[in-house]
């Protein structure tokens, strides 16, 4: 194995074991606190870590630590349908467009365009004040901005992979157009994808926190890292962090890992094409 | 007086994880005035030798030795002394010349670069000078070629501007890597005749670097042959070439097929890529008169004749295998048969026109092409590059529609079809590519491939196996590739799976697109025994084209000379490569390298047309034609037969011509 792939590896496994450990967490919140995330303890609001809280509690008297962990559930699913989706969808449409061209591709790429005339975030904030917020409304949302990305990634694959000798091979062999697509040109489209998702979802989970945090995501009393912070931000000003930094730590980790993944897989490939 | 002298060059190449013996203990001198032959196959260390000689190795080489240039050790030599060396001392012309050109300045202005810094002229006199050196590589009105950027000149044309770069500064050496790779024959041959003038009236020694032997041959004083890294034989030209000792330069010469029909003899194996320098023969392994002794420990260079040696426990003296035995064979198929074999695909009068692109005017490829096919007939197309074979090639298969005109298949017209239907037609085509590895899908395994004509056709699964299973035998290819992806495969090992997925199928017509170009010469010999074997198959016609004239000679029934999108001759092998009567085909045949008799028979120069200008309605040879009248300027000619001969030639003078060849 060579300098560079060992490189990439130890940067894969490391989101990985990152992102992990936060799934496992997310996943055995039960088991690790006794606290439900939106149980109120009418005795100890804004209760400093230790004692029967661990992480503390919040102004509404909910457990921090607890609301932590089973964030970590939304936080990461949401984040994970979202760019799942966004890749189908975003792909599909690239490669439709890209391997027919024509009108479909002129239509198609023209909405793209729109789209990614605006910030994302911006996007995000104006589909999701339009449509309200909500688990299922936020995970349609980040799908719907991130999308278009993946739609011209792949059509510009699709373009360059449609002139090459093997795909001319297979025609000559006789297999049907959506063969074609289905067993050549889109495994060879989705090399950048495989890498970009990662990141992506990443970005992802800091739209929803962002949106959570403006009031647009996950309604009161709902546990997300986003909405958190932004609940607790006028403590951290009094002195009590363990309503924000947690959430705000977890959110960071999180981004890291994905970020670790994505960046070990763009080395990896990288490294395979050298 | 030795201009340059390596002495005992070992390159060791630090690669992830290990090491590459790129060179070991390479001795080799290039006299002032004198051409060498640098030769051997890819991996072979050619490359490797040039960029010693220019202090230009890669990073993380380690050069032991000595390069010795007039005397100065080029791997010593600090910056300032290397970056004199480099554009005066010994300059060297790329493989490549369109990428070893910088695309955003004109040619001009790169030229003239070099001769400021190097020869330290003013603006104007470096542009004149430029002018005068673009004249002397043969560069139509130079004056306006200065301003040109690459992309807008063509290969060949690139191809001079490098030669006019690396002899602009007046070299001592000149070195030259393949410098005729991807260049039609006549223009091979111009462009190493620029290079023999550089020995002959510069006095400047050359080494000329190339894996065809043939193109070079006429051109080198001495050869050395080169493989794994180490020089197996070098000595004066006539005797390497003509009477090798050495059984890797040997398996070399055979590997190359001859105008003169000599059949191909193919020798197993690859070359190794070595990882330490080889304690035994490198060649032993793949050699047919190894013995213990080769591999116990590595021969020294011994000397046969004054300046003539081979690394070999066991120098051949015998000469060369003898000729003729597989044209011999094939004309007992041709005159065997005794109905009219069945026509397997036929092309009518077929006009193909590339789009052009914002609305410009196409590129008319093919221009009233007929052509058929029978089945247990292998048709050869031939012709310059841009002649339209490729496009015959993609017509024949259904990939490009004809704009008038048409294609059968099987006898049913492929524009009648539609659908599902016209899938099935077309696989009755099957297409070998000249990309082997770049026509397998990276993501798909061997078997995948393979199978892939027998999956659009409904084959299940289970007979799709077997099936895959039994052309992976005929191809002599291992089980253990199914589950291999063609990054893992070789150049010839990819090819064989091309070549399997053409077969699978039981196709009526197989078309091999330049099947070897992009292969190394030993294994081409590979490639082309398979091949044959396959154009033996009664069944099925082959279409092999190719722009080398002797792989077609080695198998074909029939030639079909193309010259801008038309047929200007065609008939039997033996007729058209024999006595050629189109002027266009005899100059192909005259440039043709070899290193046989070549071309016996009186030789046709066509004159230079670098410009390629569109005939204005005449015979579309006519512009370089030495035999045009102004009658030829006028009205195409047809193809046509002449007197009671097999063939068809499409030329006015086709009467006259032995008598015109006559007075040449």
């Amino acid at each position: 194995m060579t300098k560079d792939l060992r490189f990439a590896s130890s940067l894969i496994v490391t989101g990985s074991v990152i992102l992990a450990v936060v799934v496992l967490a997310a996943l055995l919140a039960p088991l690790l606190t006794g606290w439900g995330p939106e149980e109120i303890d009418p005795a100890a609001p804004l209760a400093a870590p230790g004692g029967a809280h661990l992480l503390g509690t919040d102004l509404n008297g909910m457990d921090v630590w607890s609301r932590v962990l089973y964030a970590a559930r939304l936080d990461l699913g949401v984040a994970v349908v979202a760019v799942a989706l966004a890749v189908v969808a975003g792909s599909l449409l690239g490669l439709v467009a890209g391997y027919w061209g024509g009108w479909a591709d002129d239509v198609l790429m023209r909405v793209v365009d729109v789209f990614q005339a605006f910030p994302t975030f911006i996007l995000a904030l104006a589909v999701a004040a339009l449509f309200g917020g909500g688990t299922l409304n936020l995970v349609a949302v980040i799908a719907l901005v991130n999308a278009p990305a993946y739609a011209r990634l792949v059509r510009a694959e699709v373009r360059s992979i449609r002139e090459l000798p093997y795909i001319e091979a297979a025609r000559t062999s006789g297999a049907p157009p959506w063969g074609i697509l289905w067993r050549h040109v889109l495994p060879n489209s989705l090399t950048p994808v495989r890498v970009i998702a990662p990141l992506n979802c990443g970005w992802a989970m800091l739209t929803l926190a962002g949106l959570s945090f403006l009031g647009l995501g996950v309604p009161v009393p709902g546990a997300e890292w986003g909405a958190m912070i932004s609940l607790g931000t006028a403590d951290v000003v009094a002195g009590r962090w363990w309503t924000s930094v947690p959430p705000g730590l977890f959110l960071l980790v999180c981004v890291l890992g994905f970020s670790l993944l994505g960046e070990g897989l763009q080395e990896r490939a990288d490294a395979v094409r050298r | 007086m030795t201009l340059l002298s390596v002495e005992d060059l070992s390159v060791l190449i630090r690669r992830p994880g290990h090491e590459v013996a790129a060179l070991s203990g390479v001795h080799l001198h290039v006299e002032a005035g004198e051409v060498v032959g640098l030769v051997g196959e890819s991996g072979g260390g050619k490359s490797m030798v040039a960029r010693s000689v220019v202090g230009l190795l890669p990073a993380g080489a380690r050069a032991t030795g000595r390069v010795l240039f007039d005397g100065a050790d080029v791997l010593t030599m600090d910056p300032a002394a290397l970056q004199a060396h480099r554009g005066r001392g010994a300059a060297l012309c790329f493989q490549n010349p369109r990428g070893a050109l910088s695309p955003t300045r004109t040619v001009g202005a790169q030229l003239t670069d070099r001769l400021r810094t190097h020869r330290g002229m003013d603006r104007d006199r470096a542009r004149e000078v430029a002018a005068e050196l673009f004249e002397s590589v043969g560069i139509r009105s130079p004056r306006r070629r200065l301003d040109a950027y690459p992309h807008e000149l063509s290969g060949g044309m690139a191809q001079r501007v490098m030669i006019s770069l690396a002899t602009g500064c007046a070299p001592g050496l000149l070195i030259a890597d393949e410098p005729t790779t991807g260049l039609d024959v006549t223009l091979t041959g111009e462009i190493l005749n620029r290079f023999r003038a550089a020995a002959n009236t510069e006095g400047r020694g050359v080494l000329l670097i190339s894996h065809d032997l043939a193109s070079i041959a006429q051109v080198c004083d001495r050869v050395v042959v080169l493989y794994a890294g180490t020089v197996v034989e070098s000595g004066p030209a006539a005797q390497v070439l003509g009477e090798p000792a050495h059984p890797y330069t040997r398996a070399l010469l055979r590997s190359v097929p001859d105008l003169g029909g000599r059949p191909v003899t193919a020798t197993p194996g690859a070359m190794p890529l070595l990882r330490e320098p080889p304690a035994a023969c490198p060649f032993a392994p793949r050699c047919a008169h190894a013995t213990g002794e080769c591999a116990a420990g590595r021969p020294e260079p011994a000397a046969l004749a004054a300046d003539w040696t081979a690394a070999c426990f066991h120098p051949q003296t015998a000469p060369l295998a003898g000729t003729g035995t597989r044209i011999a064979e094939r004309r007992e198929r041709a005159s065997g048969g005794g109905a009219e074999p069945q026509v397997v695909a036929r092309v009518r009068d077929a006009h193909v026109v590339y789009r052009g692109r914002f609305g410009g005017a196409g590129h008319h490829a093919l221009r009233g092409v007929s052509l058929s096919v029978a089945a247990g007939e292998a048709v050869g197309v031939v012709g310059e590059s841009g002649c339209g074979k490729s496009t015959l090639a993609r017509l024949m298969l259904g990939l490009v529609a004809p704009a008038s005109g048409g294609v059968e298949l099987a006898g049913r017209p492929l524009a009648e079809v539609r659908g599902r239907e016209l899938r099935r037609l077309r696989t009755r085509a099957q297409l070998v590519f000249q990309d082997p590895i770049g026509s397998l899908s990276p993501r798909r395994t061997v078997a995948d491939a393979i199978a892939e004509p027998l999956r659009a056709a409904g084959v299940g699964p289970a007979e799709r196996a077997e099936r895959v299973a039994k052309a992976l035998d005929r191809m002599e290819l291992d089980r253990s590739m199914l589950t291999r992806r063609p990054h893992e495969l070789s150049g010839g090992q990819a090819q064989r799976v091309g070549i399997a997925r053409a077969l699978v199928g039981e196709p009526d017509l197989i078309v091999f697109d330049e099947p070897t170009s992009a292969l190394d010469v030993t294994v081409q010999a590979q490639i082309l025994e398979v091949i044959a074997g396959v154009a033996r198959d009664s069944a099925r016609g082959s279409v092999f084209i190719s722009h080398d004239l002797a792989t077609v000679r080695g198998f074909c029934d029939r030639v079909v000379v193309l010259y801008l999108g038309r047929i200007v001759e065609e008939g039997p092998v033996e007729q058209v490569f024999g006595d050629p009567r189109h002027p266009y085909t005899r100059a192909l045949l005259s440039g043709a390298p070899s290193l046989g008799d070549g071309f016996a028979g009186p030789r046709v120069e066509l004159t230079r047309d670098l410009e390629e200008a569109e005939a204005g309605g005449g015979c579309p040879l006519a512009p370089r034609c030495p035999f045009a009248t102004p009658e030829c300027r006028e009205g195409e000619p047809e193809l046509l037969a002449y007197g009671g001969m097999p063939g068809r030639v499409a030329c006015r003078r086709v009467d006259e011509i032995p008598a015109l060849l006559e007075r040449l």
